[in-house]
C-alpha cells in the first residue's frame, strides 16, 4: 500500500507543469551557481598569483637579506568557497607578515570592491537556501489541503489506506519525487565545475556530497514542515500563506535579526580601543628603547665594522625584549577579545539556530571551510608561518629583525653585491581543513535538520489522524 | 463605475482572511527593521565617538613631531538607520601619517565577523523582499481569480468599459495595499524622531525620496502581478510565473549582473597595486641610497687631511647644512613616490568605476536593483561612500603633514635619531630631545566629506526613472492584456 501511494504521488508530482517549470528553473540556476563559481574562482586565483608576483618583485635586487623584514601572505581562494561563500569575502585576504609580533590583516573582499557587497554573489548556498525552501513550498502547500479540495482526498480513503500510510507515503514520495532529479543538475554541474579547470582534491568532493547532502535535509526539512501545514488547514490558500509567512521569517527575519539583537545584546572588547592601548604600550616600549641606546656604548672602540657588529647584537637583544613584552600585553587583549566572541558566537548562533536556514547555512559554511573557524584558521597559519619565517631570515642574517630598527653597514668597496635569490624565501602556504576537521562543527547542525524531519514528522502523522477528509 | 469597481476591489482586498495574516507580518517586520537599524546605527555612531575620542588621546600621548600619526574615521550617516548600504563592508577607518597611504580598514564586518553571516535587515530590504512578495500574493489572481469564480462574467454583463474596470482594478489594489502600510512606516518613522537620530533636513529631504522610490518599487510589483494575472487563464499558472518573476527579479538578476561586470572587467586587487607602489618606492629608496652614500664620501673627502680638533669643528658648522640637504632629497624621492601612487589609485580608481558602471547598466534591468542603487545612493551609503571618504582623507592627510612638517622645522629637532660611527672617534648616538608630551592643540582635525545632496538626488532620480518607467510599462501592458482577455 506504502508503495502504491509513493507511486501516486512520484506521478503526481512529475507529470504535472508545476514540476516540469520549477525543476527547469530550480537546475538553471544550480548550473549557474557553479559556472559562475568556477568562473569567479579563476579569476581570483590569477589575482592572487599577480599579487605574490608583484610582493617578490620587491625583493629583487635586494643584496641584503636583512632588509626583508616583512613578507605579504595571501589567503588564496579555495574552490569549494566558490559555492560556499560564507564570510570568505569578509575576512582579510592579505597579512603582513613579519619576523615576530601581530600580523596585520587588511583587504577584505566587499571592502575592497564594495559593489559586490552590495549584490553579492549567487553561489549554490544560496540557491539552496533561499530558492529550494521556496521550490518546497511550492509543492508541498497543497498536499493534503490541494487533495482535499479536488476531491482526490476522498477518492483515496474510499480504499483501505491507513493514514499513516498515506501520509508516510505523501512524504517519501514527494521527496523522491522533487529532491532525486535535483541531483541530475547538481551532477552535471560538478562536472562543468571541474571541466572549467577548478580543482577539487578527494577530500573537498567528499565535503562538497556533505554540502549538498545538507542541503537536502534542509529541502527536506521544508518539504516536511510544509506537509504538515498542510494537514493541519483545510483550505491550500491558507496553508500557502501560512508556509509563506513561516518561509519569511525562517529565511529572511530569524537569521539576521537573532544575530543583531543577540549578538549585541554580548559585550565584546572593542578592536578600537584594544588597538589604541597596544599603540601606547608600543610607543611607551620605543621610548624606553630610545634610552637604551643612547646609553649604549660599545666595548670595541676602534674598529667600526665590530663597533656596528656590536651594536647589531645589542639592537638584536633591545628587539627581543621588547617584542616579548608586546607580544605578552597584546596575546592577553586578544584573549581577552577571543573569549568574549566566542560567548557571543555561542548565544547569537544558538538562538538563531530556531531557524533551518541558519543550521542550514552554518553546516554548509562549516563543511566548506568558510565558516567564522575560517578567520582562526587562517591566523593560525599565518602565525605558523611567522615562524618559519623568522628562522629563514635568523638562518641568513643571524638576527630576527622583528619591527624593529635594523641598522645595515654597506662597506663601500665597490664590490657587486649579489642580489638574493627571492625563491629561496620560503613560501606560504594555506592548508584548507579537511574532512575530520569540519565535520564535529557541521554534524550537531545537520542533526539540527534531521531532527526537524522527525518531529514535524510526527507532527504531520499526529494532525493528520484528525483531518477532515471530506 | 470607476468609484464603484474601485469599492469592489477595497473590499476584495481588505476583506479577505488573507489580508489581516499579511498587514501584521509586514507591520511588524517594517516596524522591527527600523528599530534594529535605530540601534545599529546608535552603535555605529558610538563606535565613531569613541574612537574619535581614542585618536585625540592617542595623539596627545606621542612624544615626537616626525613620526606623529593619528586615526581618521568614516562618520556614519543617519540614514544608515533604513538603508545602511555597505556601511558594514567598507572600511571604518584610515591612519594618517606622513610614511602610509590613506586606506580604509577595519570594516563593521571585517572585525566581527559573526554579523557577516547574515547581514543586516533594515526598511529597504523589507521593501525590497517582503514587500514586494505580498504585493505579488495579493495581485496575482486579480484577473484570472475572478474569471475561474465566475465573477468576470457577471461584471461585465454589465455595461463596464474595459479601461475603467482595469486601472480601477490597478487603483483599488494600490489603495488597499499602500494605505494600511503607511501606519507602520509612520510608526517607524516616530521611532526614529523619538529616539533622536540626528537626520536634520537634508536627511528628512532625501527619507523623503526614499520612501517616494520605496512606493513606486512597491506600486511596480502590484502592476506586475495584475500584468500576469490578465497574461494567464488560471491563478495556479499565474502564481507560480508571478513568483518565478520574483525571484528572478529580486534574487537573481543582481547577483548574476555583478559576477558578470567582475569577470568581464576584472579589476587587479589592491594587493597587486600595493606590490607596484611598493616596487617602485624600493627603486627610488634604492636610487637614494647610491645617491647619499656618493654624497656621504664626498664630504668625508672635503675633510681630508684635517686634524681631529678641526674636523670637529668642521662637522659641527656643517652639520646643518648636509641636514637639510639629506631632508631635501628625502623629501625628493618622498614626493615621487607619492606622485606615482596618486598615478596608480587614479588609475584603478578608473577601472573600478567602469566595472561598477557595467554591474550596475546589466542590474538596472530588474527593479530591485534600481531601487537598491537609488536607496543607497540617497542614503549615502553605496560604493561611492569609499572613495568619497578616502579622497577626504587623503586631502586632510596633505593638511596633517604639512602640520607635522612644519612643527618639526619649529621645534628644531630633526627627528629620528643619528648614529655616527668613526674609526677615530668611536660611536655616537643620538636622539631627539624629548620635552614630553606635545602641544597637539592646534592639530587639524578631520572633518568628514560634505554630503552632495544634489548629486546624490539627481542619480537616484535615474534609478527611481527606470522604476517609473517600468511601473508605467507593467500598467500599460496589464491594459492591453486586459483589452483581449476572454472573461468568460
Amino acid at each position: 500500500m506504502l508503495m502504491l501511494v509513493i507511486q501516486k504521488e512520484l506521478r503526481d508530482i512529475l507529470t504535472s507543469t508545476k514540476f516540469i517549470v520549477s525543476f527547469a528553473s530550480c537546475s538553471l540556476l544550480i548550473l549557474l551557481a557553479f559556472v559562475m563559481g568556477a568562473a569567479g574562482y579563476r579569476t581570483e586565483v590569477a589575482r592572487v598569483d599577480a599579487a605574490r608576483r608583484e610582493n617578490l618583485k620587491q625583493m629583487e635586487g635586494q643584496t641584503d637579506w636583512m632588509m626583508v623584514r616583512n613578507n605579504r601572505i595571501f589567503l588564496p581562494p579555495q574552490p569549494l568557497a566558490a559555492l560556499v561563500t560564507g564570510v570568505a569575502d569578509d575576512i582579510g585576504r592579505t597579512m603582513d607578515v613579519r619576523g615576530r609580533g601581530e600580523i596585520p590583516q587588511e583587504d577584505t573582499r566587499y571592502g575592497e570592491e564594495p559593489v559586490f557587497a552590495m549584490f553579492r554573489f549567487l553561489d549554490l548556498e544560496f540557491i539552496f537556501q533561499v530558492v529550494l525552501s521556496l521550490f518546497a513550498i511550492v509543492f508541498a502547500f497543497d498536499a493534503v489541503s490541494g487533495e482535499k479540495e479536488r476531491g482526490t482526498l476522498r477518492l483515496s480513503f474510499a480504499n483501505p489506506l491507513p493514514r499513516s500510510t498515506f501520509m508516510a507515503g505523501k512524504l517519501a514520495g514527494s521527496f523522491l519525487a522533487l529532491a532525486v532529479p535535483l541531483l541530475l543538475p547538481i551532477l552535471i554541474g560538478c562536472a562543468v565545475f571541474t571541466w572549467m579547470g577548478v580543482p577539487l582534491s578527494s577530500d573537498e568532493w567528499m565535503r562538497l556530497a556533505l554540502i549538498i547532502g545538507a542541503g537536502l535535509l534542509y529541502f527536506g526539512a521544508f518539504l516536511t514542515i510544509g506537509i504538515t501545514i498542510s494537514a493541519v488547514t483545510a483550505r491550500s490558500s491558507t496553508s500557502f500563506l501560512a508556509l509563506l509567512v513561516i518561509w519569511i521569517l525562517s529565511v529572511l527575519i530569524i537569521p539576521r535579526s537573532a544575530i543583531l539583537i543577540a549578538g549585541r545584546a554580548v559585550d565584546v572588547p572593542s578592536l578600537d580601543d584594544i588597538n589604541a592601548k597596544k599603540f601606547r604600550y608600543a610607543e611607551q616600549l620605543f621610548a624606553e628603547d630610545r634610552t637604551a641606546m643612547s646609553a649604549f656604548s660599545p666595548a670595541e672602540k676602534s674598529d667600526p665594522r665590530k663597533m656596528i657588529e656590536e651594536f647589531q647584537k645589542f639592537m638584536g637583544n633591545v628587539n627581543d625584549a621588547r617584542e616579548r613584552k608586546m607580544d605578552d600585553f597584546s596575546s592577553r587583549l586578544n584573549e581577552e577579545r577571543a573569549n568574549a566572541q566566542q560567548v557571543q558566537s555561542a548565544v547569537a548562533l544558538g538562538i538563531a539556530r530556531i531557524s533551518p536556514a541558519t543550521c542550514f547555512t552554518l553546516a554548509a559554511s562549516a563543511l566548506a571551510g568558510t565558516s567564522l573557524a575560517l578567520q582562526d584558521r587562517y591566523l593560525a597559519q599565518a602565525k605558523g608561518y611567522q615562524e618559519t619565517f623568522a628562522k629563514f631570515i635568523l638562518g641568513k642574517t643571524g638576527v630576527n629583525p622583528g619591527g624593529g630598527m635594523v641598522f645595515r653597514m654597506r662597506v663601500g668597496d665597490g664590490a657587486q653585491e649579489k642580489p638574493i635569490d627571492t625563491h629561496e624565501l620560503p613560501v606560504f602556504e594555506y592548508r584548507p581543513p579537511v574532512l575530520g576537521d569540519v565535520l564535529p562543527a557541521a554534524l550537531p547542525d545537520a542533526g539540527i535538520l534531521a531532527a526537524c524531519i522527525f518531529l514535524f514528522f510526527g507532527i504531520a502523522h499526529a494532525a493528520f489522524r484528525r483531518y477532515d477528509l471530506r | 463605475m470607476f468609484g464603484t469597481v474601485l469599492v469592489k476591489e477595497l473590499k476584495a482586498v481588505l476583506l479577505t482572511p488573507k489580508f489581516p495574516a499579511t498587514f501584521a507580518v509586514c507591520s511588524i517586520l517594517i516596524v522591527l527593521s527600523v528599530f534594529i537599524g535605530i540601534r545599529e546605527y546608535r552603535t555605529a555612531a558610538a563606535r565613531y565617538t569613541e574612537g574619535v575620542d581614542l585618536a585625540a588621546q592617542t595623539l596627545r600621548t606621542q612624544s615626537t613631531w616626525m613620526n606623529l600619526s593619528t586615526t581618521a574615521y568614516r562618520k556614519p550617516d543617519p540614514m544608515q538607520v533604513f538603508v545602511p548600504g555597505v556601511t558594514g563592508d567598507v572600511g571604518r577607518l584610515s591612519s594618517v601619517n606622513s610614511t602610509e597611504d590613506v586606506k580604509l580598514r577595519n570594516s563593521a564586518y571585517g572585525d566581527d565577523p559573526i554579523f557577516a553571516l547574515f547581514r543586516s535587515i533594515d526598511f529597504a530590504f523589507i521593501v525590497q523582499v517582503v514587500l514586494s512578495l505580498f504585493a505579488i500574493l495579493f495581485t496575482y489572481d486579480a484577473i484570472n481569480g475572478e474569471r475561474e469564480g465566475g465573477t468576470l462574467q457577471l461584471t461585465f454583463a454589465g455595461a463596464v468599459p474595459r479601461p475603467t474596470y482595469i486601472l480601477a482594478k490597478l487603483a483599488g489594489a494600490w489603495t488597499a495595499l499602500v494605505v494600511p502600510l503607511l501606519v507602520p512606516v509612520l510608526l517607524g518613522l516616530l521611532l526614529v524622531m523619538v529616539y533622536g537620530v540626528p537626520l536634520g533636513s537634508e536627511g528628512w529631504a532625501r527619507c523623503a525620496m526614499f520612501m517616494l522610490a520605496s512606493l513606486l518599487y512597491f506600486t511596480f510589483f502590484i502592476a506586475l502581478g495584475v500584468l500576469i494575472s490578465a497574461l494567464t487563464r488560471s491563478p495556479a499558472t499565474s502564481f507560480l510565473g508571478a513568483l518565478a518573476a520574483w525571484v528572478v527579479l529580486v534574487l537573481i538578476v543582481p547577483r548574476i549582473a555583478v559576477m558578470a561586470a567582475g569577470a568581464a572587467h576584472p579589476v587587479p586587487s589592491i594587493a597587486e597595486t600595493e606590490g607596484w607602489i611598493d616596487a617602485f618606492a624600493k627603486d627610488r629608496w634604492d636610487q637614494q641610497m647610491k645617491t647619499l652614500s656618493t654624497r656621504w664620501q664626498a664630504r668625508q673627502a672635503s675633510m681630508e687631511g684635517m686634524s681631529t680638533g678641526e674636523r670637529e669643528a668642521y662637522q659641527q658648522s656643517k652639520q646643518q647644512e648636509w641636514a637639510n640637504d639629506d631632508d631635501a632629497s628625502r623629501q625628493e624621492v618622498q614626493k615621487d613616490i607619492d606622485a606615482y601612487r596618486v598615478r596608480v589609485n587614479e588609475e584603478q580608481a578608473n577601472r573600478v568605476a567602469a566595472q561598477e558602471g557595467l554591474a550596475f547598466a546589466l542590474a538596472r534591468v530588474s527593479p530591485a536593483a534600481a531601487y537598491q542603487i537609488a536607496s543607497m545612493r540617497l542614503g549615502g551609503t553605496g560604493v561611492e561612500m569609499k572613495a568619497l571618504n578616502e579622497s577626504a582623507m587623503r586631502d586632510y592627510r596633505r593638511a596633517f603633514t604639512q602640520y607635522t612638517a612644519g612643527k618639526q622645522k619649529e621645534s628644531g629637532t630633526q627627528g629620528g635619531f643619528r648614529i655616527t660611527v668613526d674609526s677615530q672617534t668611536g660611536f655616537h648616538f643620538s636622539a631627539p630631545r624629548e620635552r614630553g608630551t606635545l602641544d597637539v592643540s592646534d592639530v587639524p582635525v578631520f572633518r568628514p566629506p560634505s554630503k552632495r545632496f544634489g548629486e546624490d538626488t539627481a542619480s537616484a532620480l535615474v534609478d527611481t526613472g527606470i522604476i517609473a518607467v517600468l511601473v508605467l510599462l507593467s500598467c500599460a501592458g496589464a491594459f492591453v492584456a486586459f483589452m483581449r482577455y476572454d472573461v468568460r
